[in-house]
């Protein structure tokens, strides 16, 4: 699979399809000792130095790809290796004008079927894969712990809620590794909404914008979770958000690239028989 | 030009979490976390995020810049060295060497602070040589050290995560150690009790299960109340006790005078609660204890540290994994910069000064000879400042905001003959200076830092520096040999190769081998993995030493005049005295001007109101600034972050000092309050 990336990633860059592909690096350690090779992501330019491209471990590009994409010439085209997850991000940036298509390009690599747990991942391959063999999907909802969060009455789940969303120590990386969270001016850093000086981040003015405003963009990749330094199941709020897209809507966030989402885009034409809020948004009626 | 990622370590604090930096035309455009380090697993908190933020920022000094009155004029590197070395080396002939003082710090890396101590002692004949750690930690590795041998972080980080209790005293780590505190969390989410000792309701004690709010300053009594009840109901581990320790007897007759009554009524809680805590702390199987500022910065730093010590000792919680004493370091590279020598009693490696095999071993090392006389603290050089001291050479350290008592410090500093400041930017303390060195931040060179859990980690130089600005590791080489040193070094690599000489626990350390994940010390030989966690089977200095913790209460309590109690401390978007993460855009716009937190009922009864100008004075002096009303503090008390230079909260600070490791009594002292009306009489 490995050797499979590489080569598409050759040949992209030989026949300049794009003018470099952001991926992993390995770089060999000096010494002789033992797992003291260094891995960090990297833009090849030329072809030679794939030798060294590695696609372990998880590491999400979306987001780097359109920042390096920003501050280079119109002419720089960037192919991007891509997990399931990222190849949705990319796709949705392309749908909210915030990466040009045609400057960018992917390189599509399934996760193994143990990622797969590790990430409750529905669909751990990307739409367009172009190396490895795509594993099952897992189903999030049968999890102990996002059980566990989304289950019970309205007073039990605020509780829990209030009480990891304590533990913010605001550090913005959520937002900051979100792929898709790049609304410029950012809201939560609005004084309206987010008290400055004081931690932990509101539950509302945080959180709940927060996870609102990605509801119909999430592509379940993680990241905020993953970049929480105290470990806040983040994701568990979005995962409500895109099932009731997908029950009500049929609608996933980065799977078409021609399909608006229905919450902003055409909401009156999309078929929406039983309307649904997840279940947990008559929370907010609980004072806090 | 293509972007480049560079993999390298956050300046702010003691967790030395990974950062990969985005570089772009010889700029560093972004940070972004380091999933693959060993300490922080892709997290950040809001400093490491914005480490980027400061390093291109105009004010950046970028030549050596010499006092003509009362402004600075450029002036070239030759001139500057010259006359860096003319003045120190014309001072110590006039005054002698102990005339010099040097600050070293802890924001440089160890290869750095080495040379610095090395240049001070080897060129002057004297120990003078200090640093910060002094108003943070000293008291930890006075205190560690005499009671096991190491006075260092006994565990590592990831250890945390296994303990089954945890106890956090005087520590406000979800605000100052963030990443630390992350990993107090996995180990609630896996069941573990989290109890936390402190007098402020801090974002730590609030996510706590039990919150045991103590008077300020009364960390003796309670710890000594909760020994008392462990050695009352049995707890306490007696194989331990017997097999690895010493001193027990007379500890046991001294907590004979700390009944739980005395102790609840002297700390201000139920004696229930003290109870409650002390036989989770003993029953659990493995247990932690995280303490920091609030156990350190007191005239009783020292025994307090002893206290901290007894009672891990006493349960067996200690030489194992997952258990444990947890000091949190402060600086990124405060460890470092200790463990190199930055010190006056002791050379590299804590090996002292006055002990006569040591001076021969670094004597021959360095072909000088060298003084046995230990030199003076950070304190007591500013103290001593146009007196005793007639020039000091201080290089990235702002003493002017963070020492206590700051007026006298700022009036001390413009007393001395000649004062050489190598920074980054014109810092408070730079204003004093005769001559400025522009010195070079973390992204523009290498070296190696060493994080709170004694992890020597690779900073890789990401960039060039602004202007004729140089490396500390350079400036430090040209000062050597103009002053008549040899120092050849042209690289750091080279430094650390000495220092693995010279100090057999870091014998095993060297560049190439830190490449991925760094490496703990103690490591012995260029083949060892790295120690996880000190005091198995054998404590550094053999028996793990039981140390009877004099109490003595606040140097300044509360009184008719001065009615309130004063501490000082972080918040979590600025870091120490502010010179760089108040020129980072985005943690300015968190927090831009300076605040005190004053109690909702103290509060109305001044009829101040949120936001409000209230001038804070102690017997020292005053400052100005915003109330901010929060039920974090208790009634009576008052806490003022230091990072403010418009505000310092270290004019009204206490500079009594803790006999044994000097530090100053930061977190204590009396003060009054009083609403500003008319803003024209502030400052
Ligand atoms: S979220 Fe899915 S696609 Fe993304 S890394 Fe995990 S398994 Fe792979
Ligand atoms: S990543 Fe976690 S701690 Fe940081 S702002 Fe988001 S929720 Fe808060
Ligand atoms: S926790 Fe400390 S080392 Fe980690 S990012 Fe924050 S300031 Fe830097």
């Amino acid at each position: 699979m490995l050797d499979t990336v590489k080569n598409i990633s050759r040949s992209i860059l030989r026949e300049r399809q794009a003018d470099g592909v952001l991926g992993l690096t390995r770089q060999k350690s000096t010494t002789l000792e033992e797992g003291m090779d260094i891995i960090q992501p990297h833009v090849f330019a030329d072809p030679g130095e794939l030798d060294d491209l590695v696609i372990e471990p998880k590491w999400l590009f979306a987001k780097l790809a359109m920042t390096i994409l920003r501050s280079s010439p119109e002419s720089y085209r960037l192919a991007v290796i891509c997990r399931g997850c990222d190849e949705r991000a990319v796709i949705e940036l392309i749908k909210r004008n915030q990466i040009e298509k045609d400057r960018i390009a992917t390189v599509g690599i399934a996760c193994s079927q143990e990622q797969a747990s590790v990430c409750l991942c529905q669909r751990p391959y990307p739409e367009k894969l172009d190396a490895g063999v795509a594993a099952e999907g897992v189903d999030p909802f049968q999890d102990g712990q996002i059980r566990e969060l989304l289950m019970g009455d309205d007073g039990t789940r605020m509780e829990k809620w209030a009480k990891l969303l304590k533990r913010c120590i605001k550090c913005y990386g959520c937002r900051n590794s979100c792929p898709i969270c790049v609304c410029i001016p950012c809201k939560l850093e609005d004084e309206v909404w987010v008290d400055t000086g004081s931690i932990p981040a509101g539950m509302i003015p945080y959180h709940l914008i927060r996870a609102f405003h990605l509801s119909d963009t999430c592509v379940a990749c993680g990241a905020c979770q993953e970049a929480c330094p105290v470990h806040i199941p983040l994701l568990a709020l979005q995962l409500s958000m895109r099932e009731i897209l997908r029950k009500n809507f049929g609608y996933e966030a980065g799977i078409d690239p021609e399909r608006k989402s229905p919450v902003l885009f055409d909401f009156s034409q999309e078929p929406s028989p039983e309307r649904e809020l997840p279940a947990w948004i008559d929370s907010l009626k609980a004072k806090i | 030009m293509n972007d480049d990622f560079v993999r390298t370590i956050c300046p702010y604090c003691g967790t030395g979490c990974g950062l990969i930096m985005k570089v772009r035309n010889g700029k560093v455009v972004g940070t972004y976390p380091d999933r693959e380090h060993p300490v922080s697993h892709g997290t950040l908190c809001i400093k490491g995020w914005c480490a980027h933020e400061f390093i291109h920022h105009p004010d950046r000094l970028t030549s050596p810049l010499i006092r003509k009155g009362d402004s600075f004029e450029e002036i070239s590197w030759e001139e500057a060295i010259a006359l860096a070395a003319g003045r120190l080396t014309e001072i110590a002939r006039i005054h002698g060497g102990d005339a010099i003082g040097g600050l070293c710090s802890a924001k440089c890396t160890n290869e750095e602070n080495y040379l610095f101590q090395k240049l001070i002692r080897m060129a002057f004949k004297t120990n003078n040589v200090d640093h910060c750690a002094r108003l943070c930690h000293a008291p930890t590795a006075a205190g560690l050290a005499r009671t096991t041998g190491s006075g260092a972080m006994t565990n590592s980080i990831s250890d945390l995560a296994g303990a089954e209790c945890i106890l956090i005293i005087g520590s406000n780590a979800a605000e100052s150690h963030p990443v630390i505190m992350g990993e107090i969390y996995r180990a609630a989410d896996r069941g573990a009790t989290v109890i936390v000792i402190d007098p402020r309701e801090t974002a730590v004690a609030q996510n706590a299960h039990l919150h045991l709010r103590i008077n300020p300053g009364t960390d003796i009594p309670l710890l000594s109340g909760m020994m008392r009840h462990i050695v009352d109901t049995g707890l306490l581990n007696t194989r331990f006790i017997e097999e690895r320790t010493e001193g027990f007897p007379e500890l046991k007759t001294y907590l004979e005078s700390w009944p739980v009554e005395k102790v609840a009524a002297e700390c201000g809680i139920e004696g229930t609660l003290i109870k409650k805590v002390a036989e989770i702390y003993a029953k659990a199987k493995d247990a932690a204890i995280v303490y920091c500022m609030g156990i350190t910065q007191h005239a009783c730093g020292t025994a307090n540290v002893f206290a901290i010590s007894n009672l891990a000792l006493l349960c067996g919680h200690v030489g194992k994994e997952f258990s444990g004493i947890y000091p949190l370091r402060g600086q990124n590279n405060v460890q470092g910069s200790c463990d190199v020598g930055g010190l006056p009693n002791v050379y590299p490696g804590y090996q002292s000064v006055s002990d006569p095999k040591v001076q021969d071993k670094f004597q021959q090392a360095w072909g000088r000879e060298l003084s046995a006389k230990p030199g003076l603290t950070v304190t007591e050089m500013i103290g001593a400042a146009g007196k005793n001291i007639r020039a000091m050479y201080i290089m990235a350290e702002n003493p002017a905001i963070s020492d206590p008592d700051v007026n006298h410090a700022l009036e001390s500093l413009g007393k001395l003959d000649f004062l050489i400041v190598q920074d980054i930017f014109l810092t408070e303390t730079a204003r004093f200076a005769h001559l400025i060195l522009p010195a070079t931040c973390f992204a523009e060179k290498t070296g190696t830092y060493t994080n709170t859990e004694r992890r020597f980690q690779l900073l890789r130089k990401v960039i060039d520096p602004p202007g004729q600005a140089k490396g500390d590791f350079e400036i430090l080489c040209l000062l050597a040999n103009a002053l008549g040193l040899n120092f050849p070094y042209t690289h750091p690599g080279e430094v650390m190769e000495e220092i693995a000489l010279l100090v057999p626990a870091y014998g095993g350390i060297r560049f190439d081998r830190l490449e991925r994940a760094g490496l703990q010390w103690p490591c012995p030989d260029v083949h060892h993995p790295g120690t996880r966690f000190l005091h198995k089977d054998r404590f550094t200095r053999g028996r793990g030493l039981f140390i009877i913790p004099e109490y003595t209460p606040p140097c300044e309590r509360p009184d008719e005049d001065y009615p309130f109690y004063l501490g000082t401390g972080r918040m979590f978007a600025h870091y120490h005295t502010g010179t760089m993460t108040r020129r980072s855009p985005f943690l300015n716009r968190e927090q831009e001007e300076p605040y005190a937190e004053i109690h909702p009922d103290d509060a109305s009864r001044m009829a101040v109101k949120d936001g409000d100008r209230i001038r804070i004075t102690t017997r020292r002096g005053s400052i100005v600034t915003a109330a901010r009303v929060s039920s974090k503090v208790s009634r009576g008390c008052i806490f003022a972050p230091f990072h403010f230079t418009e505000a310092r909260a270290n004019i009204l600070t206490n500079p009594v000092l803790d006999p044994i490791s000097k530090i100053p009594e930061f977190k204590v002292c009396a003060a009054k309050m009083e609403k500003v009306t008319n803003e024209g009489e502030g400052r």
